[in-house]
């Protein structure tokens, strides 16, 4: 083959050996770098030296001058896509800021700038300086600006973390609200519900612990509620009259309703097939985390920008999902996964008395579930285990149980949530799993559990527990509440439908718009991701009202 | 003269001779001749007094007051206060400070140097564009954090420039700097590597198991 | 974005609050039937002290001092960054300078002792073009080590893996003895079966080098730190311990996290070539 074409990821040593021997065949090589210069020299892992050949270094020379390769420095790959056999990538060259031809590395630069950083090429053994030179060696000057802190990175809406925390300390609450609403709507909700995931990735954690980012998120929405301010929205500089449908008032969909609003968009409506709105957040978030009037609260907020929120319609019994597609020129998609997974165990649906988490949750915060009695079992590890659990202690039922088949370490669940139920008296019960559902007289009397053990790590990595044979056990339980696990609900499209969707029912959408296969409808939030956390459907509801942006006005 | 054209370095030298104090008034914000020297003032002020107290010289030493040229009992009002509060200090580096006399005026004379270093001054220099217009790539900084962003040049400076006064002394080991200079010894290491790196300090030998390294002259 | 290690060098400042704000919260008993918000918020003391504990990280503060200093004029901001577009037939990764490795051991006490370093690290110190131009020097005070260990981060590795660390860990061995006169060099692994076999008999002959089949388990420090590394580890059955003032810890490569997730869709050829 003379044209065939490969890219070499990593520019060491051995990128630049697998760039020479592929090139030797006729391909055409690319080499993509992360660092601003090629490979340093190694020490040979494959056979024992003498210290007078100690290293190798990489052929530069024959690599830089010859004709078939092509050399990409200080370079990341963004995507890569498989078209028609071939791999489309998707590469960032980032600028060096410094015309290294000009430099004649004097090193005044490096004498004078005032930011010392890690040190990536020497392994942080020194510093180096923000304009640096990359390799002794080779050169190859560059000033390492990031796009973003860490933090603000690892947010799945990028909220400017580190502009908002700066102004808190700075005493300007007000205004740092203003600057998290620049991205996010719901920021007292999410500030307090958030598993913040910039909190992991924070830098302070080196030092001692990470800042608690989430909470002062919160903070400043509670400055703006107890002085009764109402925060002023700019008015969009353009109109635009067509109609947008957007189906689940859910984190998702108000995010993508809320933002083309701020785009100016002034027909937009939203189906929810509840009487209240927030979606999971208030039927699946329970009261004692985000009490309903502070969401409330926040979704009128919304409302106000002319979003208009139809209640009580289910798509595909009191509205026809033709008639979306039909009546608006662009629909969204954030239904979210509201289907309790079963059990599969014996007696699971021959008992009243079991009833799965998702329903658990929104009948309490409906307000539709009798008073509590006796004992409740709750069976899963994630936080919807914890809530339900939590939220059963507070019904008032005696006794609460949770079963995990694992241990503590592998619980998905937020750790200060399973903190805080063990704090209330929640009884924990690992390497624990239900065998099959007891019952009198057309009602749960108990559970038949078995003891487990971990074993190997699986696919996730988590050790997959094992059943310890003959060490059964009965729990006495009125109300069993399986937790396992949510899916999508979507049986408001025909059988014979013609969405893309994954072998987990959800919908397969553009990673950069929020399109779906048909033109015009877009998704987001847990209906594409399965059941994740709320700030990253407000990222699949922001991404969507870009993509119906776009795609309105490139029509 | 505006209060914005004092020299920071002037004042660690002032210190240096033994002075025990320094209040400097400012008019009052909005009524500066010259627009903004009095802001100027103050952020100088406040950086000094920063590094004064990473120093150990006690910060309440330099003091950044305003009044108005009319305002004849305040300004009595505020220089007694200060004289008060100078004499309950002491001497300069006695009871009052955190180091005391003699090493007090080897880490002034280092704070100088970092005063009239580049780098802080620029620096110092870029706070009103910094928070109101933004840096080269129109990013704006909060005061929080420009002011992060001057501390670790501060504690870094600071700890370099004591680092290069010693070096000017004689070579040394990374172990005797570290001693003579109560920095921890990993910090001192990674600094010199950062000044070899940039060109300013040199290995000069091994004895035993110390690299000794010393300065490298530059040109001006 | 470059990837970094996780122990990332930060210097404390004086004036910053240290512990992370508490929220605090209603009592247990208050909870008991009711659905009371049981967090209660920061006031507003504690917020604001919460958030001066932020570092503000920032690499370039685009404050343009170095553009000033430029004389040959080669300083310049608006350089754009390039987005390319680009297809190939084929992609293979390569264990590059990502440099990216499996977590191992932490009680070998990596990133708590500025001592303890890893191959990596050792690597980039050993050679000519590295940070002290192939000096070994103890990061910790700069001082030439008299005895050093290098040492399995993780023993319970797979033996492709154990046999290319363990050659690493000799030849690491073999240029810093060459370096330092009078060292003591000592490697501690679980050596594998097709080390023994093909490179023991010439490793055990290098003249300085002991090898220990063993398994580390701790480095530990007595009171200051300026006192050596105490590292224990079982070898023949028995626990033992030996002091050191450099301690190597043989790594296992890992494809960084980026790549590695663009590789779980789409690599059609994974090379990680260990030469």
């Amino acid at each position: 083959m003379d044209d065939k074409t490969v890219l070499i990821v990593g520019g060491g040593l051995d990128g630049v050996r697998t760039a020479l021997e592929q090139v030797e065949t006729g391909a055409q090589v690319t080499i993509v770098e992360k660092f601003p210069t090629l490979g340093a020299e190694r020490i040979p892992r494959d056979r024992l030296i003498r210290p007078e050949q100690a290293f190798i270094n990489p052929d530069l020379e024959k690599v830089r001058d010859h004709n078939n390769i092509r050399i990409l420095t200080y370079s990341d790959i963004k995507k890569i896509n498989r078209d028609n056999g071939k791999l489309r990538v998707r590469i960032l060259k980032h600028s060096l800021r410094v015309d290294n031809s000009k430099c004649n590395d004097c090193k005044a630069c490096i004498q004078v700038c005032p930011v010392n950083m890690f040190d990536d090429f020497d392994e942080g053994l020194g510093f180096r300086t923000a304009v640096d030179f990359c390799n002794l060696a080779t050169g190859g000057y560059n000033i390492y600006k990031e796009d973003m802190p860490v933090c603000q990175e690892t947010c799945p809406v990028n909220l400017d973390i580190r502009a908002y925390v700066g102004l808190i300390a700075d005493g300007k609450h007000l205004e740092s609200l203003a600057k998290i609403r620049e991205r996010l709507p719901l920021p007292g909700s999410i500030g307090r519900i958030c598993p913040h995931p910039c909190e992991t990735a924070c830098n302070r954690q080196y030092l001692d612990e990470p800042i608690s980012i989430c909470f002062l998120k919160r903070f400043v929405s509670d400055v703006e509620l107890s002085q009764e301010i109402e925060p002023v929205y700019e008015t969009p500089e353009h109109k635009y009259p067509e109609k947008i449908a957007i189906v689940g008032a859910g984190p998702a969909g108000l995010t993508c309703a809320h933002d083309l609003a701020r785009l100016g968009y002034e027909h937009i409506k939203i189906f929810e097939s509840l009487p209240v709105p927030g979606g999971y957040l208030w039927v699946g978030i329970p009261e004692y985390r985000l009490p309903k009037k502070l969401l409330q609260r926040e979704v009128d907020l919304i409302c106000n920008m002319g979003v208009e929120i139809q209640y009580n319609t289910r798509i595909g019994k009191d509205v026809a999902f033709e008639n979306l597609t039909n009546d608006y020129d662009a629909l969204f998609i954030g239904i979210g996964c509201h289907m309790g997974l079963k059990l599969r165990v014996p007696g699971e649906d021959d008992y009243e008395g079991i009833v799965d988490c998702v329903t658990f949750l929104r009948e309490q915060a409906l307000g539709n579930l009798p008073k509590a009695k006796g004992k409740l079992i709750v069976i899963g590890g994630g936080n919807a285990a914890i809530d339900s659990a939590r939220v059963g202690w507070r019904m008032g039922f005696d006794k609460v149980y949770i079963l995990y088949r694992r241990t503590k370490k592998e619980m998905p669940a937020n750790s200060w949530e399973i903190d805080a139920a063990e704090h209330e008296g929640v009884i924990l019960q690992y390497l624990a799993a239900p065998v099959e559902i007891l019952g009198e007289n057309g009602k749960v009397t108990g559970m038949k559990c078995i003891k487990m053990e971990l074993g190997e790590p699986d696919d996730s990595g988590r050790r997959r527990p094992v059943p310890i044979e003959g060490s059964e056990y009965i729990i006495d339980a009125e109300t069993i509440v399986p937790a396992i696990s949510q899916g999508t609900d979507l049986r408001f499209l025909d059988e014979g439908h013609d969405f893309d969707l994954s072998r987990w029912n959800t919908f397969l959408i553009d990673e950069e718009t929020g399109a779906t296969n048909i033109p015009g409808v877009f998704a987001g939030g847990d209906v594409v991701t399965g059941p994740d956390i709320a700030i990253r459907a407000i990222a699949g509801g922001k991404r969507a009202a870009v993509g119906i942006h776009e795609y309105l006005r490139s029509k | 003269m505006c209060t914005g054209r004092i020299d920071p370095a002037m004042v660690a030298r002032a210190f240096q001779k033994r002075l025990d104090g320094l209040m400097v008034v400012g008019c009052y914000f909005g009524d500066c001749h010259y627009i903004s020297g009095n802001v100027q003032a103050k952020a100088k002020i406040d950086t000094t007094r920063k590094l004064f107290k990473h120093i150990g010289v006690n910060e309440e030493r330099l003091a950044f007051r305003q009044c108005s040229s009319g305002e004849a009992s305040v300004f009595v009002k505020l220089v007694t206060e200060f004289d008060e509060k100078i004499r309950s200090l002491g001497p300069l580096g006695g009871d009052g400070d955190r180091v005391k006399a003699p090493e007090i005026f080897g880490k002034l004379e280092a704070a100088e140097a970092v005063l009239a270093g580049e780098k802080i001054r620029w620096v110092m220099g870029k706070r009103t564009p910094f928070l109101e217009t933004g840096n080269i790539y129109g990013e704006i900084f909060t005061e929080h954090e420009f002011n992060r962003a001057m501390d670790m040049i501060i504690v870094e400076e600071i700890e370099v420039q004591e680092i290069l006064a010693k070096l000017k002394e004689g070579a040394r080991s990374v172990k005797d700097l570290a001693g003579d200079l109560a920095i921890p010894s990993e910090r001192v290491f990674r600094y010199i590597t950062a000044l070899k790196r940039k060109g300013m300090v040199a290995l000069d030998n091994v004895a035993d198991r110390s690299p000794i390294f010393q300065l490298v002259p530059q040109e001006v | 974005m470059i990837y970094e290690k996780e122990t990332r060098y930060v210097i404390p400042f004086g004036d910053i609050p240290s512990p992370r704000a508490e929220m605090p919260e209603i009592s247990v008993d208050e909870r008991r039937e009711n659905y009371t918000e049981v967090e209660t918020g920061f006031p507003e003391k504690i917020a604001v002290q919460e958030a001066r504990r932020c570092l503000s990280c920032r690499r370039c503060l685009g404050c343009a001092l170095c553009w000033a200093e430029c004389k040959p004029e080669a300083i310049d901001f608006d350089i754009p960054d390039e987005e390319l577009e680009l297809e190939f037939d084929d992609v293979i990764i390569t264990n590059g300078q990502d440099n990216a490795f499996y977590p191992f051991n932490p009680q070998l006490g990596y990133g708590k002792y500025p001592d303890v370093i890893t191959d990596l690290q050792f690597e980039r110190m050993l050679s000519p073009t590295g940070p002290f131009n192939g000096m070994v020097v103890s990061p910790l005070d700069g001082e030439i080590p008299g005895r050093i260990a290098v040492v399995q981060g993780d023993t319970g590795d797979d033996e492709e893996h154990l046999l290319s660390s363990l050659i690493l860990g000799v030849n690491q061995s073999v240029i810093a003895l060459d370096k330092i006169k009078d060292l003591e060099m000592v490697l501690i692994s679980p050596l594998c079966e097709s080390f023994q076999e093909k490179f023991f008999a010439e490793a055990e002959k290098i003249p300085g080098l002991q090898i220990i089949e063993g398994s580390p388990e701790s480095v530990e420090k007595e009171r200051d730190t300026k006192e050596p590394l105490l590292l224990k580890y079982s070898a023949d059955g028995e626990n033992k311990q030996k002091a050191f003032d450099l301690i190597v810890i043989l790594t296992k490569p890992k494809i960084s996290p980026e790549l590695e997730s663009l590789s779980n869709l789409f690599w059609t050829e994974f090379g990680m070539h260990v030469f």
